[in-house]
């Protein structure tokens, strides 16, 4: 039995050890010092308590990324799983050249985000040039292709349509894979009993998926919580305000873009509040999408 | 014969003495650690990297480790240096280095330095640096920032489309306004912008501020606690002039959508034919622009009973800066003497196309009118009346945000003045 320990711990220590300092010991640093009013330039910090929690909460661009970042998550992720799920029963229902048009699907997840944005940004949006324009006007939507879909009160829109874009290949993937793994002779016996292909999606599919769907809906929360190179690289020069996330405001304020702010304290403050945020939505969806396993 | 022994022995040792310290000395380089802002293979980074090695050729026990960061260079630097990294020398844009590094206290002062003489020259260092650079970003007189790159905020314009519509360069804004018709009349967009890049836009409200009240007010006003100054009536009119470009058509409706540098293509392409801009503009429209294009610059014209001069200058200066705690702060100083000399000065502007802070520099062609204005101006002021380098914070989250909303018709004049005056007094309230 206690070889059987020895064994256990020394197998467990490299992991254990590598997540103890390269991952918990920063953490716990990153929370230190988000009581205090640092610049990151050297260890001088001066501590100010609560401050910089009371600031964020005063803070109308904290307010605003935190807003882009909560939109993304739940107005994209409503449209990125609803898309995925359609996509997937689209290529479930027997078309030609299923692993073609999946791996059409899949390809934005391959490619640079840079790339991805100027091809957005430039290629698609852009108001004389664009794809977008020159293809509604082409169509006939004269009044539709005079959209700005860049201007100010349409850039959030306009970056989240392409966030979503980039994504639904992903979980298009995942529930692919997940699907497949449902024996078919459910899908044979409920078409012997007279059922439709929605009510095979709502009885069988869904149930037998939720699993996967619950793990897609996680990752997709963690990692729309935290996105930062999409709006980053979205207005290519400096990211604009309209478009900041939680992730975004946080680089501008520790790290300095073209103006020198450098509140390392004040961006690990916002660090906490975004660490919080994930722990709160990765519960609450938890819970909400708790279900019986079943078992296949 | 044993004293004869003894007597060669002590001889010997007495003539490698000498010898074995020199090679000693030999051996013993000096490492210089440089970061740059450049990424390598930039027409700026090859020339640094000729004065590199041209520099370690004259100075054989010096040796320059150049690590090339790109833009992020200062906030690499940063995480080093409180790691406890050796950096002796870094460059990057001067008004972040200043509200960064030498805000920070990390930065060598060097009025000493520049009282020595040019390299084979008979003047004092400081004597060949056009007028008004070396002084911008001082403290209290100390000298922390060398600058090498001159980038001049002016109205580049494409003179071909000014000839083609009889315009000449405007001297006042009434002027100004009556180039824009002549402009739109001869079916031109007149004024190229960005609808992203707010230290573009916040242009448009520094210099007019400069020209109806002079350097400094931006400033002062920035700096007033009570957000009270932001009530002064050349905020309103600045505001409201602003929008008068837009209303007239002076800059066309779409611009609201223009993500750089979608705006400044269109000048590139002929489409507008002017934009408020730093004097890097020729360079990036260089790839598109026809061979016919012809550059020209003109400063932001004078306002209506304003007091500040048509001369009156902003710059974008690119600066080196040598790490207080740098162990070799005469070997940095002399990398700095040896690429100012007119020979080395002219490489970049010749290599790099960009304009330099050495007098008697020939800039490229396409920058000439840059060149003019910089040796003519009257006063020279850094990024938003010069305080990103020290209110950086205020101008990036409320001065930025507010004038772009201005700026793109989100806010209305008389909303922007409130709002300005509101968000000082409520950001102050909490420093």
């Amino acid at each position: 039995m206690r070889a059987r320990k020895r064994l256990i711990i020394t197998f467990l220590f490299p992991a254990t050890f590598l997540y103890l300092v390269f991952f918990l010991y920063p953490a716990i640093r990153a929370f230190y010092y988000s009581f205090f009013d640092w610049s990151g330039f050297s260890y001088e910090a001066k501590f100010i308590g609560l401050d910089n929690y009371r600031e964020l909460i005063r803070d109308d661009l904290f307010i605003e990324s935190l807003k882009n970042t909560l939109t993304i998550v739940f107005v994209g992720g409503v449209i990125v799983f609803g898309l995925a799920f359609a996509l997937t029963i689209l290529l479930n229902s027997g078309i030609k050249g299923r692993k073609l048009f999946r791996a059409i699907i899949f390809l934005p997840n391959v490619v640079a985000v840079i790339a991805l944005t100027t091809m957005w940004s430039v290629a698609i949006y852009h108001p004389r040039f664009g794809i977008l324009k020159n293809g509604l006007a082409y169509l006939g939507f004269e009044s539709l292709s005079r959209t700005l879909w860049t201007s100010p009160e349409n850039i959030f829109e306009s970056m989240l349509a392409a966030i979503i874009w980039m994504n639904v290949g992903f979980y298009v993937v995942l529930l692919m894979a997940g699907i497949d793994k449902i024996p078919h002779e459910l899908y044979e016996a409920a078409r012997i009993d007279g059922a439709n292909e929605l009510q095979m999606f709502y009885r069988i599919t869904v149930p037998l998926l939720w699993d996967v769907i619950t793990v897609g809906i996680v990752l997709w929360s963690i990692s729309a919580l935290k996105i930062f190179e999409f709006p980053f690289a979205f207005s290519a020069l400096e990211p604009s305000p309209n478009t900041y996330t939680i992730a975004v405001y946080l680089y501008v304020m520790g790290f300095g873009q073209r103006t020198p702010i450098y509140r390392l304290g004040y961006a690990t403050a916002m660090g906490v509040a975004l660490v919080l945020t994930v722990v709160v939505v990765v519960v609450v969806l938890r819970r909400v999408l708790r279900r019986e396993v079943i078992q296949y | 014969m044993k004293k004869f022994r003894l007597l060669t022995l002590v001889l010997i040792v007495a003539m490698l003495v000498p010898v074995s310290t020199g090679l000693t000395s030999a051996q013993e380089k000096v490492k210089l650690v440089y970061w740059s802002m450049w990424n390598e293979t930039e027409p700026q980074a090859r020339v640094i990297q000729s004065w590199i090695a041209d520099f370690e050729a004259a100075n054989p026990n010096i040796d320059i480790e150049a690590t090339w960061n790109g833009r992020q260079n200062q906030t690499l630097v940063r995480t080093a240096l409180s790691a406890g990294q050796q950096i002796d020398l870094v460059d990057q844009d001067a008004d972040p280095l200043a509200g960064g590094l030498v805000q920070e206290g990390m930065a060598y002062p060097l009025n000493e330095f520049l009282e020595e003489k040019a390299l084979d020259e008979d003047v004092p260092i400081r004597e060949v640096f056009t007028p008004g650079t070396l002084e911008l970003f001082a403290v209290d007189g100390q000298i922390y920032l060398w600058p090498y790159i001159y980038n001049t905020s002016q109205f580049w314009y494409n003179k071909n489309a000014f000839a083609e519509a009889d315009a000449e360069p405007p001297k006042t804004w009434e002027d100004f306004l009556s180039v824009c018709q002549k402009l739109l009349d001869a079916g031109y967009a007149p004024i190229a912008a960005e609808s992203d890049i707010q230290f573009y836009q916040i242009d448009y409200l520094t210099y007019q501020i400069v020209r109806y009240k002079g350097v400094g007010f931006l400033r002062q006003t920035i700096e007033d606690k009570t957000g009270e100054m932001w009530r002064d009536p050349v905020y309103l009119q600045a505001a409201q002039n602003m929008r008068e470009l837009w209303d007239r058509g002076c800059i066309p409706p779409e611009t609201k959508g223009y993500l750089w540098p979608a705006g400044q293509q269109t000048l590139g392409v002929g489409v507008s034919a002017m934009e408020l801009v730093g004097s890097w503009l020729p360079i990036e429209l260089a790839p598109i622009v026809e061979g016919s294009f012809e550059w020209g610059a003109f400063n932001f014209p004078e306002m209506p009973g304003g007091v500040g001069k048509q001369g009156d200058l902003m710059v974008y200066l690119l600066s080196f800066m040598i790490v207080k705690n740098t162990e070799h702060p005469r070997e940095a100083f002399e990398f700095l003497r040896f690429i100012m000399t007119k020979e080395n000065m002219q490489k970049m502007a010749d290599e790099a196309l960009v304009g330099v802070t050495r007098l008697g520099v020939q800039w490229a062609e396409a920058i000439q009118d840059g060149a003019t204005a910089a040796a003519n101006a009257t006063a020279v002021f850094g990024m938003a009346d010069g305080s990103v380098a020290q209110y950086s914070e205020f101008v990036n989250n409320i001065l930025y945000v507010n004038w772009s909303k201005l700026f793109l018709d989100e806010l209305t004049p008389e909303e922007f003045v409130e709002k300005m005056a509101t968000d000082a007094a409520e950001y102050w309230k909490g420093k």
